[in-house]
């Protein structure tokens, strides 16, 4: 037994299966991220902290991080997490029971962050790599009997669990649903079953169809939520509150055309869509380099995707390719959501871009599931 | 195990070609918003990021008949300042203090006041600015702009009128003909960011100002420039209250001179003229409303925007009244005691003494009330007020000036005989100069009911747009025989009358003679006029003097018809030039 994996792990460093077209394109991606930080931000960052490099230079140190997360995770053989998978979980698990404690950060009224001392991080990206990490192992162990009903009762409690926390305790639905995607698409590639994904697709399109005639038809100016999914039906008519940051995302992405403006020529990053170099980066990415960049980026983002599918479909083990699968997920789940949010094809909610938009935490863990990936590569057969 | 694991690879496939057909249906998504719906959000999007600051348009200016400039433009600047692009604050804040002759705390606090744009100082001279623009200082903006600048200060002020801060008419021709004189204004879009700063990278858009149209009006500088020196004159030596004097063309309309004194400075139109200071005590702080009443009364044109009583002139329709009715014939035989009893009054003869027996023309020149009371009462209620009516009297004249005031008469059914007899001789009643001088123009041109009228044209500088104004005309009932012998009944005033004082060798001129008490009466308080035609036998131009309140000798005959005269020994030759004759 030994002896053959050692074998294989000769014989596959040997064919040099390390995705450097992977690496390729994240660094591609992270170095365009930091380069459209520098272009939404500098404007507003000269005027409120008179550093134009002030969310640049930020990010360049998580960046920096960043990679030194990736080098770790890419080193450390990814079998190890299925020893600690349990930790992993109460890690994520503690992460957000912090934020009740004085240690926990509140920025724009919501509690968010964990203060580490020298770092801050958002519980939620930690509670994304645990459940990752976590369900990946937890589908090794329930095997077959995932396709019971207890087993499929038994792999839904513990992100379940891990997302209305995030939801109730830092308000944070975007990641709640994330947690929940990364969970259901695991499931998916899991179950050989179509039937009741077909089924929850169908339940979901229905209760938001439902939900959306219902905020359409009433006054629903009361309740936070229905009140977006009603900006969003008619951006135009709320154009000064709710639908405001949708329909100034609408004007950048409206006004890049084919070509766009030119790298640096946004005028929505000047003050009219508020922290462009967040959520909403990718609307600034249309305007300054239009169309054509707009889909250069998305292109790359499919490449992402199609490196990692490659990765999980030759990973040597169960727990390795569900592993890939997981970040993949959760790669395409934020990679979706933000464009459909920024193009206004679903209701607004706050999900960052990954490796693009703004964000200390985000780009730590992404890197780091990024040098999981490539562990798994390193150590999969061709 | 191993089943399993191919069913997984095939899902695994599955879900990464499930993202990537969302992700492709996206590129759909962003090219259709980026495509089809780019030009409605650059749109709405230039619009949130440009502001417009607008280019004045150059007012077109007003012109007399001969082409002289009554109304003009001057380029005057706009100082200001933007602090975000200033280098050197002490020079600019030294410079400005001197040059613009303000206090160093005002501009200093706003060279350093963090704005988009911060005025310092409007209305500047061009030289003035010229001369900072020199200094080349940064973040100093120097904006030319036009400003209204009336050559000859108060002439004419009441007809002209002025305009006000954003350059659009306030009073007079300024305001009636403000959609002509005004122009398209032009603009510069600037973007600016969500805080209004201009974003001077991404440049601006233009659009040119498109300048108004001049008007050309029938004012002759000459006429009108003597028109207002006499007025002046008898203004103060008679020490009147007020002097107004016009001279319209009796054929078309055209008003060739409207003088109005006191006039103000169309320059300072808010700054008190004298009179007006001194007559509404200088001393007591006016409240808002009281200084914008006196202004208003400084700004009023008499001529048109007041009624009074017109006294004796007023006999020249009363005559056409009795002779289109039949009421008079000019050969009818009248005596004048001196006085004549109405119901129970008494009502007096200009000349106490009587005229003694007259007929109806000498009852005319000797403007003997008597005489006419008798006509009145001849012609009746009924067929007088029916001609008041044809005569247009109960109309506006339609003149080009806002603000014309309409007769202040009897109601017909409250005409008694008393009454009666004082309408005959025009008093007891109100109406505008201008009102009444178009109804005697109409009754001796002819029958041709004129508007009165300013405006001839209005053009462009290129020439290239032209736009002549008519005005309508209305013909009125008068016979040939009535404007015959009105014609020669004021000739005879002058020659031989009561307008002996603007007889003048060579010209035959035709006249009509008034003097009516204000009221209330009993004050010794009169208003003094006289009515000059020329030619008599065919008038064309007609003249008109009102005096308020005279000091010392007050007859119209004595006073009036002298400036008149004067008034046409200056411009009769000079119109007999132009073809008047």
């Amino acid at each position: 037994m030994a002896t053959t994996q050692k074998k294989r792990r000769i014989k596959t460093e040997g064919r040099n299966s390390f995705d450097f077209v992977l690496l390729a394109v994240v660094f591609f991606l992270i170095g365009f991220g930091l380069l459209m930080i520098y272009s939404t931000s500098s404007y507003e960052a000269a005027i409120d902290f008179n550093d134009s490099a002030y969310y640049l230079r930020k990010q360049m140190i998580s960046t920096l991080v960043g990679i030194l997360g990736l080098v770790v995770t890419m080193i450390i053989p990814y079998r190890y997490y299925k020893k600690v998978d349990f930790l992993a979980y109460i890690a994520a698990i503690i992460s957000i029971l912090l934020l009740l404690t004085p240690l926990g950060i509140t920025r724009n009224g919501a509690t968010r962050w964990i203060n580490l001392g020298i770092i801050t991080v958002q519980s939620a990206e930690i509670v994304k790599l645990g459940i990752i990490i976590f369900q990946a192992s937890y589908i090794t162990r329930l095997g077959k009997s995932i396709r019971t009903t207890r087993g499929l009762l038994a792999f839904f409690i513990p992100p379940t669990i891990a997302a209305g926390m995030i939801y109730l305790i830092s308000k944070n639905l975007s990641s709640a649903i994330i947690v929940m995607g990364i969970a259901v698409c695991m499931l998916f590639v899991a179950v050989p079953d179509y039937k009741p994904f077909v089924a929850i697709a169908v339940v979901v399109m229905v209760a938001a169809a439902a939900v959306v005639i219902y905020a359409s038809g009433n006054d629903v100016s009361g309740a936070f939520r229905l009140a977006r999914v009603k900006a969003w039906l008619d951006p135009e008519s709320y154009s000064t509150d709710k639908a405001f940051q949708t329909l100034q995302a609408l004007y950048a992405i409206g006004s890049g055309g084919l070509w766009g403006k030119g790298l640096g020529q946004s005028m929505q990053k000047r003050g009219f869509l508020p922290e462009s170099q967040n959520d909403m980066i990718f609307s600034i990415i249309c305007e300054e380099l239009g169309l054509f960049g707009a889909m250069v980026i998305i292109i790359l983002f499919i490449v992402l995707i199609w490196s990692c599918m490659m990765i999980a479909n030759s990973a040597v083990d169960q727990f390795g390719s569900m592993l890939v699968v997981g970040v993949m997920s959760h790669f395409a789940i934020q990679v979706i959501l933000n464009i459909a949010v920024v193009t206004n094809t679903i209701p607004n909610t706050g999900i960052t871009l990954p490796f693009i938009s703004y964000g200390g935490s985000a780009t730590l863990f992404l890197l780091s599931e990024i040098g999981i990936v490539l562990n798994v590569s390193r150590l999969s057969k061709v | 195990m191993e089943r399993n694991k191919i069913n997984q690879k095939k899902k695994t496939f599955v879900l990464g070609v499930l993202v990537m057909i969302v992700l492709v249906l996206l590129i759909g998504r962003v090219s259709y918003l980026m495509i089809y719906r780019a030009e409605h959000y650059t749109a709405l999007a230039e619009e949130l990021h440009e502001r417009e600051r607008d280019i004045k348009a150059k007012r077109g200016r007003i012109l007399d008949a001969s082409g002289q400039v009554l109304a003009d433009n001057r380029t005057v600047c706009t100082i200001s300042v933007i602090n975000s692009q200033i280098t050197e604050p002490q020079r600019v804040i030294s410079t400005l203090t001197q040059t613009l002759g303000l206090s160093e705390e005002y501009v200093t606090k706003r060279v350093e006041k963090w704005s988009a744009r911060e005025k310092i100082k409007s209305n500047v001279d061009k030289e003035i600015g010229d001369a900072l623009r020199k200094e080349e200082m940064e973040g100093v903006k120097i904006d030319e702009d036009f400003k209204r600048y009336y050559p000859y200060d108060e002439l004419a002020s009441k007809v002209l009128g002025f305009t006000g801060s954003d350059n659009q008419g306030i009073l007079g021709l300024e305001v009636y003909y403000d959609s002509y004189l005004t122009g398209e204004k032009g603009q510069i879009l600037t973007v600016t960011d969500a805080k209004g700063v201009e974003q001077e990278d991404v440049g601006e858009r233009r659009e040119e100002p498109v300048a108004g149209l001049d008007l050309y009006t029938s004012i002759d500088l000459p006429i009108q420039k003597y028109a207002t020196q006499l007025a002046k004159q008898v203004y103060a030596t008679k020490q009147a209250k007020k002097v107004s004097i016009i001279v319209m063309n009796v054929k078309n309309g055209e008003i060739l001179a409207m003088a109005d004194e006191p006039e103000y400075n169309l320059n300072e139109p808010y700054s008190f003229i004298d009179e007006v200071l001194t007559l509404e005590q200088e001393s007591v702080t006016l409240s808002e409303k009281e200084r914008q009443d006196l202004l208003n009364k400084m700004w009023r044109n008499n001529c048109i925007h007041d009624t009074y009583e017109p006294g004796s002139v007023f006999k020249i329709i009363t005559a056409a009244t009795g002779l289109e009715t039949g009421a008079v014939a000019l050969t009818d035989q009248f005596y004048c005691p001196g006085y004549i009893i109405v119901e129970d009054r008494r009502i007096r003869c200009a000349k106490i003494a009587g005229h003694g027996s007259e007929d109806f023309i000498h009852g005319f020149m000797n403007s003997c009330n008597p005489v006419f009371i008798t006509v009145g009462m001849r012609i009746g209620v009924d067929r007088f007020f029916e001609y008041i009516q044809k005569f247009g009297l109960y109309q506006k004249t339609g003149i080009d000036l806002p603000g014309e005031a309409k007769m202040i008469m009897h109601k017909k059914e409250n005409v008694g005989e008393v009454e009666l007899a004082t309408v005959s001789f025009g008093q007891s009643f109100q109406l505008t100069p201008i009102r009444f001088m178009t109804t005697v123009s109409a009754i001796i041109n002819g029958g041709t009911m004129v508007t009165p009228h300013f405006g001839v044209r209005a053009m462009n500088k290129e020439k290239t747009r032209i736009i002549d104004f008519s005005y309508p005309t209305t013909q009125i009932a008068v016979s040939k025989e009535t404007t015959e012998a009105i014609r020669m009944m004021m000739e005879q005033v002058v020659e031989n009358g009561g307008g002996k004082n603007c007889y003048i060798e060579g010209y035959r001129i035709g006249g009509k003679t008034a003097t009516s008490q204000t009221l209330p009466r009993g004050t010794g308080k009169y208003i003094a006029s006289f009515l000059g035609t020329y030619p008599a036998n065919d008038p064309q131009i007609m003249a008109m003097a009102i005096i308020h309140e005279p000091k010392g000798q007050y007859y119209g005959g004595q006073i009036a018809a002298p400036v008149i005269r004067q008034l046409f020994e200056n411009i009769l030759p000079y119109l007999r030039d132009k073809g008047y004759n």
